[in-house]
């Protein structure tokens, strides 16, 4: 970072003056101070972080500023934030003089509002009003408001981790960023304000203490609690299993029997992600910027309940700088799509590969990205569009042929991805006015356990459970895939049940979660 | 024979003809008709003719007062089929589960003691008493339209399975689309072929019933499958059952009207005792998983497992989460 211009016969740049910042007087030429200066800030594509070096070039010339390297328009508006921010912190901006910021690698497109703060540092360094060897071993990222303070952008765990990967020991962030620099395993220097990160790059102040992040318990108590749910024993049964094996679940049946309710509680039921997933879905979560600020790691699987409205980029991520979906960011989670065939018929074929596979991979002429995408589908529908079938009390109006319709919008490849599909009858007003029933806490212990038993060996069926299930491979029909779901979640039961192999009683309860035969016909 | 040339021509004008018309139009048609090469297309395509006047032609079919000229015919099956004692069950195409299920049952016990089940391809009840007829026996489905038209589409499958296990018959020939006042024109066909006819659900204005009243004319029984008195669907069986129908409650009701001897009852499988008690409760009343697992104090996993098993061993069905017994 040293002046390019050496020549003592160059004759004064313009913004040469009086102007004191804390410091010195800055002066380019006599004071030999820089004119090129760099700073780290790293690009997302997809979940991946990118090392972009971020250079402010001052040359004699007509006043102007650009910013070259392939910037989106977030990226270009820098300019008037960046402007706006070093004012507001009673700095200096390099009068009259050319301005050139470009952003290296410069074929690799640049999105978003993240690179104000590298953009500022570099132009502050340039102009001599940061130590020249202030920003070495740093990288920023963040985005500046127009009175000068730092506000928290999407990513900053993987720029955080992109930078740890670079050798490079602190990140300056936005104070709101800085718990999830912090998890990447690197120091965050959280800030509030330009003016506070101008301070300690000149070492005239310490960076501000970060609040500690929430505690993970306080995320599972928010989650809403089975105790709610009145009636429903099978219902509740085929959600436990559900969360004991991690299986997809199908619940059809008329409105208002409380197949949401239901399923908006499978979290509270699930055990919390381990480290590496949480890391995963935390990075996952930052990357759409959906992360509550303050937040430290995500340790309960993620609930997401897109509508039915959504486009199927909105499901299994896209754009152009490609971001992750709804399908991503359930990953380590649950993805619950309530009236499930009201679903656009792309949007739902398109879950196949995350459900085969556990990822998304989304593929643009600029390149591709993959995320990761594994999570289990709760499904919900009708048994008619208008919702009145299998109610005893309401009379449906739906046409065969629109019956038909609405369930031919799932295909039977789809169908098949269900382990567990049940059909939720109503309740009846005696059980909903009944006692509160067994709360979470009590179903989670025995999926933990269930979970422990299914994590060890593989249970074994007894000849009379194998003698079941070839004889409902003949009887039912069940098709290959049919034949090892059931199977699966048979494991799942008799796990659940702390029994060591798999017998006829569990066989036999797997078996009657096969998808209705209404819906298969 | 000018039986074909009457039928071909009531395609080609689109008219309800039975009998060759004296006008100048038809001469015309039956000189330009080649009968030889229809006939050739037929066979090529694997259909068979079978002119009113040929032995083959069913005796009850030919006995009604309107029959049709011949009928074309497609499946595997020899002719005898269309003669043998025979019961038509119509219903409903938005029928209830509970209506599927008895027309299942009634077809598929039908089927067992050797009477084929006449009826006419349609959604809901037609469509469930025929696969309940193939499952043990033969089946007879009545077109409205070409017996190559597979209508409703979504019946192909269907219409396939009956013409390789049974027969497929039409008054009209190959090609002909369907139209509404087709249907009412098979009705009389269906309910002609068959020596009774049982209504499984039907609205109070419903193509069954007008299938019930042409057994009437014909003087052929009719019975009715009692339903619910608050069901939109059991008006017009319940308005039957008053009228005098015989009451179905079971296959054997059906088969004592036909004077057929039920088949020997077979020995009710013995159950567990766990089995015995749910199978018991479901039999009582058609219910839910959830009221079985209260009335017997078993868990809601143990009650699915039985349940699960009394389907396997064909004596439970499932139908919009509510259990039945099966027949």
């Amino acid at each position: 970072m040293r002046a390019t211009w050496s020549s003592p016969s160059r004759p004064r740049l313009p913004f040469v003056n009086r102007h004191t910042c804390g410091t010195d007087t800055y002066e380019l030429v006599a004071y030999g101070g820089n004119v090129l200066a760099r700073t780290i800030t790293h690009a997302l594509v997809g979940l991946e972080p990118r090392r972009v070096e971020v250079e402010a070039h001052l040359q004699r010339g007509a006043p102007a500023f650009a910013i070259v390297g392939l910037a989106d328009r977030a990226c270009q508006e820098a300019k008037e934030r960046v402007r706006s921010g070093i004012a507001s912190s009673e700095l200096e901006w390099p009068r009259g003089c050319r301005i050139i910021v470009n952003l290296a690698p410069a074929g690799l497109r640049k999105e978003g509002s993240g690179f104000d703060l590298p953009i500022a540092l570099a132009l502050l360094a340039a102009s001599s009003q940061l130590p020249p060897d202030s920003l070495r071993g740093l990288a920023a990222f963040g985005e500046l408001a127009l009175d000068g303070r730092l506000r928290p952008v999407a990513g900053a765990l993987v720029a955080a981790e992109g930078a740890r990967r670079g050798g490079i020991q602190r990140l300056l962030c936005a104070a709101d960023s800085a718990p999830q620099v912090a998890l990447a395993g690197i120091e965050p220097v959280g800030v509030y304000h330009l003016a506070e990160a101008v301070a300690y790059l000149r070492g005239e102040r310490d960076p501000p203490e970060l609040l500690d992040p929430l505690d993970d318990s306080a995320q599972l108590d928010a989650a809403p609690d089975l105790a709610d749910v009145r009636g429903q024993e099978r219902a509740r049964r085929a959600l436990e299993v559900a969360a004991a094996g991690g299986h997809n679940l199908l619940l059809a049946g008329p409105p208002g029997t409380g197949k949401t309710m239901l399923a908006r509680r499978l979290p509270g039921i699930l055990p919390l992600l381990d480290d590496d997933a949480a890391l995963e879905v935390t990075r996952i979560h930052s990357v759409a910027g959906v992360l509550p600020p303050g937040g430290g790691l995500i340790r309960v699987p993620p609930f997401r309940a897109p509508h039915h409205s959504a486009s199927t980029a909105a499901i299994v991520g896209g754009g152009s700088g490609p971001r992750p979906g709804e399908a991503s960011l359930a990953h380590g989670g649950v993805l619950f799509l309530d009236e499930f065939p009201e679903f656009p018929r792309p949007a739902l074929e398109a879950l196949r590969q995350p459900l085969e596979d556990g990822v998304v991979t989304v593929a643009r002429v600029a390149g591709r990205a993959v995320f990761p995408a594994r999570f289990q589908l709760v499904a919900t529908m009708n048994l008619c569009p208008c919702g009145a079938r299998g109610d005893s009390s309401a009379r449906c109006a739906c046409t065969p042929q629109r019956v038909q319709r609405y369930r031919e919008k799932l295909s039977r490849a789809l169908l098949d991805r269900f382990d567990l599909a049940l059909t939720v009858p109503r309740s009846r007003g005696e059980e909903l006015a009944g006692p509160p029933a067994e709360p979470s806490a009590a179903v989670r212990d025995r999926v933990l356990a269930a979970r422990r038993r299914l994590a060890g060996p593989p249970l074994e069926r007894t000849d009379e459970a194998q003698h079941l299930l070839t004889c409902a491979v003949e009887r039912v029909p069940l098709s290959g895939r049919g034949r090892a779901r059931v199977a699966r979640v048979a494991a799942t039961i008799a796990a659940l049940a702390a029994e060591e192999v798999v017998g006829t009683a569990h066989l036999a309860e797997a078996l009657s979660y096969r998808p209705p035969a209404e819906l298969t016909e | 024979m000018s039986e074909l040339a009457v039928a071909a021509f009531a395609a080609a004008s689109d008219a309800h003809v039975l009998d060759a018309p004296r006008t100048q139009r038809f001469e015309r048609f039956r000189r330009a008709f080649d009968e030889e090469a229809f006939r050739r297309d037929l066979d090529a395509r694997g259909f068979r003719w079978v002119a009113r006047s040929d032995r083959a032609f069913p005796p009850l079919l030919r006995s009604i007062h309107d029959p049709p000229p011949g009928l074309f015919v497609r499946g595997a099956r020899e002719l005898e089929l269309l003669a043998q004692p025979s019961v038509a069950i119509v219903g409903a195409r938005a029928c209830s589960p509970y209506g599927a299920s008895v027309a299942t049952n009634l077809g598929r016990e039908l089927a067992a003691a050797g009477v084929p089940v006449v009826s006419g391809l349609a959604r809901g009840v037609d469509a469930a008493a025929h696969r309940g007829a193939l499952a043990s026996g033969s089946t007879v489905a009545v077109l409205g339209c070409g017996i190559d038209r597979d209508y409703p589409r979504a019946h192909a499958v269907l219409a396939n399975e009956v013409a390789s296990r049974g027969l497929i018959v039409s008054e009209y020939p190959p090609g002909v689309e369907p139209a509404p006042w087709r249907f009412p024109a098979r009705n009389r066909i269906v309910a002609g072929l068959a020596q009774a006819t049982v209504v499984v659900e039907a609205r109070e204005r419903s193509g069954a019933l007008i299938t019930a009243d042409l057994a009437l004319d014909e003087g052929r029984d009719v019975l009715a499958v009692p339903g619910e008195i608050t069901s939109q669907l059991s008006r017009g069986t319940n308005h039957l059952l008053r009228l005098g129908a015989i009451p179905v409650t079971c296959a054997a009701d059906v088969l004592e009207a036909i004077g057929v001897e039920p088949p020997a009852a077979r020995e009710p499988p013995t159950l567990e005792r766990r089995l015995e008690l749910v199978r018991g409760l479901v039999a009582d009343a058609a219910t839910t998983a959830d009221e079985l697992a209260r009335q017997t104090g078993h868990s809601a996993g143990a009650v699915a497992a039985a349940l699960a098993e009394l389907e396997l061993l064909g004596l439970v069905e499932e139908a919009e989460g509510v259990y039945r017994a099966k027949a």
